[in-house]
């Protein structure tokens, strides 16, 4: 009698433990799948992020050639710079913005980032930009880089 | 009770992770970065920034900025370690008075734990934020060769921060754990980690209750970051030889080869060649110059092979301390970025003999596993069981290989696709293949191959008693149902008649490794041509649909169809049932699509000629108005 009543009281204790654990895990379920379509819009931002990044690079080598182009910009040479308005044209479609590192503008980590300290008039402000730096839907996804008065 | 999250405290990075709905998930931080810069500041106003933004103006006041502090977290001043550091870092560090150090930030001195702290807080509150609740508890992460002292100083660390830290794990654990390896008894593990700035081993022996570090070694100054280096210098002198210019002391030229030094790299672990282009590095004399090269996998491991051989011979010093032999080790576990290039993962292997666990993120496998101890903990302290151990009990297996039915034309159709957990179950909904079919056979198959012959056969039923009735009309739905013991059902219900048989299949989940790995590889090998097998059949079915329809569409419209047309159908048909049995995919693809279009055709006429005879449209457009007229009255009338 007493083997039973323990057997008894093991099961009971064991189906406790087994509901619990499958209305735990019921429950885990219907929250993921919340969760998941939460996540799934940021994945597509995430990848929104990441593309936009890799094609910075491309809008930098323009800004390079830009630098280096002879002044008269006729024919051959103004339809190609003219590319780079259509590469910049559809980043501002998807929400890219170029982030402020005009000179003499304060040093803000927080969107810029220094790689070069330089003598100077104003203390802590952008010396030169570098690179552009850019914001995706207003989160920055490139600082720009900056040399800043000491 | 607040949440336990796990912390791998980094000596550049930081990460953290907790354990939802079953998973480790690292957790993000404020600005949206997996991992956190280990790095304090305090800027020119008096702002204190940590992580990234501190990284960032790290340059304009490097002695304010503080990193690398797990470098000294623990340690006395007069440890040779810390002198050697200490070189290397442009912000001032003292002896405190109890022999410790103190690093000076601002006005102030702190020590090492305080600045760790910090790093630690801002990971709390952005933790806090994201999961939306407090968190009162963690797990923090320490070297395996951390000392007593150093492990007490992280703990502190924690607490200063707001923690309760739970436990002081090793990192080489926390990565064992990830990998459930730590179930197992008596196994000796190495766990090779190799970081941005540093290069660890350890060996583990898992015992049945505990886990001890039987040795460690590695070099605290060797890491990915030095691979980029050689990338680097690489470029540099290629340059110099090529364009007579030493892009070493153009500074902005240096950030952005170190930039695609770095991506270099990366790319090399998974392609073989990768292009370095960099337009407009700098001006020479005739005007700008562009460096452009192309580096091949090879390239990369010969600049680096001195590194990857320092790290071999490290781990069989290491090794030899802990008095073992290469085949003591069971385990191998790869830890870092680093260790995703593919040459060190062959050197390692190679040396162990034997593959190695690479398959979760090296950079976030440590903080994955001390969210699984903290998870542990957890269910402890609210008396369950863990999530994890959860779905062990319940749900422990998956099907290794696809489930399904064999279909028409010798076709595997899959109901139950490879690596479903189970329980799980299935159904669709099928047809017969011929007028007046009254059964169908349902033969149940195991295996990735598009046709039924090449895969294993489960097993096979027949039901009968179908209403007769033209092909594709009834509805046959099959179903498949695996419980949790790997026993699989399949039923085949006719919906009409509501007649149904089934079948019952023991040990489909039971299947060798080998043979499960065997068949993988075979489908792999066999994947071009099984395609086109596929095609060819589904193409056929479609031309016998094809012909079936239109023969009793010709019949059905009979008078009809004009006489020409009739006639170009009845040639496509005839054209197409010679082509349909042979092996010309395309000649089929053809001949079907000639048949389709001369039968819309047909159809379209057909269509047209029951709206209005022809030269009757507009007559016809008037006889309606009448009607509606009548339509109308009778309303009312009601």
């Amino acid at each position: 009698m007493e083997e039973i009543k323990k057997e008894l009281e093991k099961c009971k204790k064991e189906k406790e433990e087994i509901l619990n654990s499958f209305k735990r895990e019921r429950a885990d379920f219907i929250n993921y799948k919340k969760d998941e379509m939460e996540r799934a819009g940021k994945t597509l931002n995430y990848f929104l992020e990441e593309t936009v990044s890799e094609l910075l690079p491309v809008l930098d080598s323009f800004a390079l050639a830009r630098k280096e182009a002879p002044e008269k910009k006729e024919g051959w040479m103004e339809g190609f710079l003219k590319i780079e308005n259509q590469l910049k044209e559809f980043l501002k479609s998807l929400g890219v913005e170029e982030i402020d590192a005009s000179l003499g503008k304060d040093f803000d980590p927080n969107f810029h980032e220094a790689v070069e300290v330089v003598e100077g008039e104003k203390s802590q402000t952008i010396n030169e930009e570098i690179q552009k730096g850019y914001l995706l839907k207003g989160r920055v996804i490139r600082p720009s880089k900056v040399k800043v008065v000491k | 009770m607040g949440k336990i999250i796990g912390i791998d405290l980094g000596t550049t990075f930081s990460a953290m992770a907790n354990v939802t709905g079953g998973e480790p998930r690292i957790i993000e931080n404020r600005e949206g970065g997996r991992t956190t810069p280990s790095i304090v500041a305090l800027s020119k106003s008096g702002e204190r920034l940590v992580g990234v933004i501190a990284r960032r103006q790290q340059i304009t006041n490097p002695q304010n900025t503080i990193f690398s502090a797990k470098r000294l977290i623990g340690r006395r001043y007069n440890d040779p370690e810390v002198q050697k550091d200490k070189k290397l870092l442009p912000y001032e560090i003292k002896e405190a008075s109890d022999g410790g150090i103190e690093i000076k930030m601002g006005e102030n001195w702190h020590k090492p734990a305080e600045i760790s702290a910090m790093v630690l807080k801002k990971l709390k509150q952005d933790a806090e934020e994201k999961l939306g609740e407090k968190i009162t508890d963690a797990i923090i992460t320490c070297p395996a060769y951390f000392d007593d002292s150093q492990r007490k100083a992280t703990k502190i660390a924690g607490e200063i921060a707001g923690f309760n830290v739970r436990r002081v794990i090793n990192e080489p654990t926390a990565a064992a754990l990830a990998y459930g390896l730590t179930k197992k008894k008596n196994e000796q593990i190495v766990v090779y980690d190799f970081g941005g700035g540093t290069f660890d081993i350890s060996v583990l022996d898992i015992a049945e209750d505990t886990i001890e570090v039987k040795a460690t070694g590695g070099d605290t100054h060797l890491g990915g970051d030095d691979f980029d280096q050689k990338v680097m210098d690489w470029l540099i002198e290629q340059f110099k030889k090529d364009q007579g210019i030493d892009l070493s002391k153009d500074q902005l030229a240096l950030q952005r080869i170190k930039e695609v030094a770095e991506k270099a790299k990366i790319e090399l672990s998974t392609s073989l060649e990768t292009e370095i282009n960099l337009p407009f590095i700098t001006s020479g004399q005739d005007g700008p110059k562009h460096l452009y090269y192309k580096m091949s996998r090879a390239v990369l491991e010969n600049l680096v092979s001195d590194y990857i051989s320092k790290s071999i011979n490290l781990v069989k010093e290491t090794l030899k301390e802990a008095d073992l032999k290469i085949e003591d080790i069971e385990e191998v576990v790869m830890v870092g970025g680093q260790t995703r290039m593919p040459k060190i993962q062959e050197e390692v292997k190679r040396l162990f003999n034997k593959e190695v666990n690479k398959e979760i993120n090296p950079d976030e496998v440590v903080a994955l596993g001390v969210a699984i101890q903290g998870e542990i903990l957890s269910a402890k302290d609210e008396g369950r069981k863990t999530e994890g151990d959860v779905k062990d009990m319940l749900l422990l297996d998956v099907t290794p290989l696809s489930l399904g039915i064999e279909t028409l034309g010798g076709v595997s159709t899959v109901l139950i696709s490879k690596n479903t957990t189970i329980p799980a179950s299935k159904s669709q909904v099928f047809s017969t293949a011929a007028d007046n079919q009254t059964s169908v056979q349902v033969h149940v198959l195991q295996g990735e191959r598009p046709m039924a012959k090449d895969n294993k056969s489960l097993g096979q039923f027949i039901l009968d008693g179908i209403p007769p009735a033209m092909r594709g009309i009834p509805q046959i739905e099959v179903q498949f149902d695996i419980d949790a013991n790997g026993i699989l059902s399949v039923s085949a219900k006719d919906k009409a008649s509501g007649k149904s048989q089934s079948i019952r299949i023991e040990g489909s989940t039971g299947i060798s490794k080998e043979e499960v790995e065997k068949m993988k590889k075979d489908a792999e090998m066999h994947a071009e041509e099984d395609k086109k097998k596929k095609e060819l059949i589904e193409e056929r079915n479609l031309a016998d649909n094809l012909i079936h329809t239109s023969e009793k569409t010709l019949k059905d419209l009979g008078e009809k169809v004009e006489e020409s047309k009739k006639k170009e159908a009845n040639e496509k048909i005839e054209e197409l049932k010679k082509v349909k049995d042979q092996d010309d995919l395309n000649a089929i693809k053809e001949k079907n699509s000639q048949l389709s279009q001369i039968m819309q055709q047909i159809g379209k006429d057909a269509y047209s000629q029951e709206k209005a005879p022809e030269g009757q449209e507009n007559q016809s457009k008037e006889n309606e108005k009448p009607e509606e007229g009548e339509y109308k009255e009778e309303k009312e009338s009601n």
